[in-house]
């Protein structure tokens, strides 16, 4: 059994336009101690699978269909009530803004200490001193550091002590949604190195999430593009990075500014994003895509395998399976 | 000031640039702590090339653009703008170096003022510098909207900043930048907020506009990657100090200075898939 199995999920929001499909249709398994990577540009819909699998969707979201089962559960039934006994317990976040995520007028100890006391009412004072030394040395902030306030935290520190607080009951399964996007690449480097080495030592389960191929590439094994809230390939990271077959991947890959890739750099002729509010039967990607032919247009994509893991999502089968098309 | 050839090669230069901001260590107390932003640098941007200064947070590079721009003022040092010291300037003076020098800001969610259309936006520094007519400025807006990429520039006239992407918003904040045709523009982070497909998009759009206007551009960032893909040279920045200036491709390839090895060192990369 999987711990975390989505399937066919789509959620849209209700707006004064209509409703907005943010998800389509989105299918993925996570094992434990597996970590997976979701990418994807702005209004993809990587946020919106993050919040749904905390059971933080906001009021206007509608779950269109599909089941999010967890350890075999199935979290869309599951009442406000339930679902407290599974946030920050089994499944816990680690947020985008560490600088908003922390409450400015408690020091930073006491609040990880509530996140444990909240679980865990029974825990001793004992007990509870020895979690927190262990979860502060996890994540590498000295335990001195316990009362102070998250101003006096630099932004990368707050960032750990978001970990930290994430990691407070041993959950099973993280979520962590842009992580770093807020740091400079040398905090960036060690938080992601600490969320890796941390995942792998505990087992945890990883979704992670980022518009930056990189740092997904650096910390997940398991790797989703999506794109107007579809996926549009999956593989493992190698799959995906060294041989991407989608053009959409291929577009992200050529204009990401990296050390090693600046020969292959091209500027992407990216059109206005897909209207979300109708339901389409056609590629959403067609209309930016540099591959796109007569051929696709009206057909809707369909799942093409690469190999056993690497799977697209295309109209064009014989192009993704050569592996080459003009992108 | 205008000088049509210049004996010096730098069109911008800092000597010996300190700027110290004073902190307080406790919300009540009187004495105050300086802390040093930059500390005693040395820069010469050159006329016409692309200069990149690259640095993590708190490294000064922010600073040093507002200086340049004279948004502050050093505590001790010279800036010299076409040989000038920008120090004394002021009155009419002031108000020409500023139609000279124009910065982009890193947030085009909040560089924007959300009551004004683009159109408006755009047009502002014309009428501040009483630059040409309420017509000829109609068609300069309309011109540099299209010369940022927002065709026909005529549709975003009466659009505000709400209704734009934020890749449209930095091209409307590069657009009101170089509206006066500036001999220098500071770059300060203008894409970390944006997806890497647009990012690469207002790159080639700034490299385009330097060769079209002749401009000089300082590109602020934090990603070397970023700055060697746009710049000549790049001088990198540490705890207010410049430790490293080179081209672009030497500084990537045979750094000195322990700091940008490691900056390269953790520059993210597809290192895992090989």
């Amino acid at each position: 059994m999987s711990l975390l199995s989505v399937d066919h999920l789509s959620i849209g929001y209700q707006t004064k336009k209509g409703l907005l499909r943010a998800v389509d249709n989105i299918s993925f398994d996570l094992e434990q101690g597996q970590s997976l990577g979701f990418v994807g540009e702005s209004g993809c819909g990587k946020t919106t699978i993050g919040m749904a699998l905390m059971g933080l969707l906001p009021e206007n979201a509608v779950i269109l269909n599909g089941h999010i089962r967890f350890q075999g559960e199935d979290l869309i039934s599951l009442t406000e009530t339930q679902w407290q006994a599974v946030r920050g317990a089994k499944i816990a976040m680690i947020f985008q803004a560490a600088m908003n995520a922390l409450n400015p007028v408690m020091p930073v100890g006491e609040q990880i200490k509530e996140a444990i006391i909240t679980h865990q009412p029974d825990i001793s004072k004992t007990h509870l001193a020895d979690r927190m030394t262990e979860l502060f040395d996890l994540v590498d902030i000295p335990a001195r550091r316990m009362k102070d306030y998250p101003h006096e935290y630099s932004g990368g520190m707050k960032q750990r002590a978001v970990i930290a607080m994430a990691l407070a009951c041993d959950p099973a399964l993280i979520i962590a949604d842009e992580p770093t996007t807020a740091l400079d690449v040398i905090v960036q480097d060690q938080i992601l190195r600490e969320i890796k080495q941390v995942q792998e030592t505990t087992r945890t389960g990883l979704v992670f999430i980022s518009h930056d191929i990189a740092v997904v590439a650096s910390v997940c094994e398991q790797i989703c593009v999506m794109y107007a809230g579809q996926i549009v390939e999956t593989g493992t990271r190698k799959e995906v990075f060294k041989s991407p077959r989608h053009p959409y991947t291929r577009t992200l890959l050529n204009s990401y500014l990296s050390l090693d890739n600046l020969n292959d750099i091209r500027v992407p002729d990216m059109k206005e994003s897909p209207d979300q509010m109708v339901e389409t039967n056609e590629c959403r990607f067609a209309n930016s895509c540099p591959a796109c032919s007569s051929a696709c247009s009206g057909r809707f994509p369909d799942w093409i395998d690469v190999s056993a893991t690497h799977k697209v999502f295309c109209c064009n089968p014989d192009m993704i399976r050569r592996g080459r098309g003009k992108s | 000031m205008e000088k049509a050839e210049s004996k010096n090669r730098f069109l911008v230069e800092m000597r010996q640039v300190t700027k110290a901001y004073a902190s307080r260590k406790k919300l009540f107390s009187r004495s105050s702590q300086q802390v040093l932003a930059l500390n005693s640098i040395d820069l010469g941007i050159e006329h016409g090339e692309i200069f990149g200064l690259v640095g993590q947070s708190g490294s000064g590079k922010t600073t040093t653009g507002r200086l340049l721009v004279k948004l502050e003022s050093p505590t001790a040092g010279e800036i010299f703008f076409d040989q000038t010291p920008i120090s004394q300037l002021k009155g009419s003076r002031l108000k020409a170096y500023r139609s000279r020098v124009q910065m982009i800001f890193q947030d085009p969610y909040q560089s924007l003022n959300p009551h004004l259309s683009i159109a408006e936006t755009v047009m502002e520094p014309l009428i501040v510098q009483k630059a040409g007519t309420p017509d000829t400025r109609m068609e300069k807006v309309i011109h540099t909207l299209e010369t940022v990429g927002l065709l026909p520039g005529k549709a975003f006239f009466n659009r505000y900043p709400h209704q734009l992407s934020g890749g449209q918003r930095q091209r409307v904040a590069i657009a009101r930048a170089i509206v006066l045709e500036p001999q220098f523009i500071v770059a300060d982070e203008p894409t970390s907020m944006l997806d890497a497909t647009i990012a690469i998009q207002l790159f080639k759009l700034l490299g385009q506009i330097k060769e079209t206007f002749g401009m000089t551009l300082l590109f602020i960032t934090h990603n070397l990657a970023a700055a060697r893909y746009m710049c000549d040279r790049i001088a990198v920045i540490h705890d207010g100090h410049i430790v490293e200036v080179n081209t672009a491709d030497n500084i990537i390839r045979h750094p000195e200075h322990p700091y940008t090895k490691k900056l390269i060192k953790v520059q993210p990369g597809f290192k895992y898939t090989r």
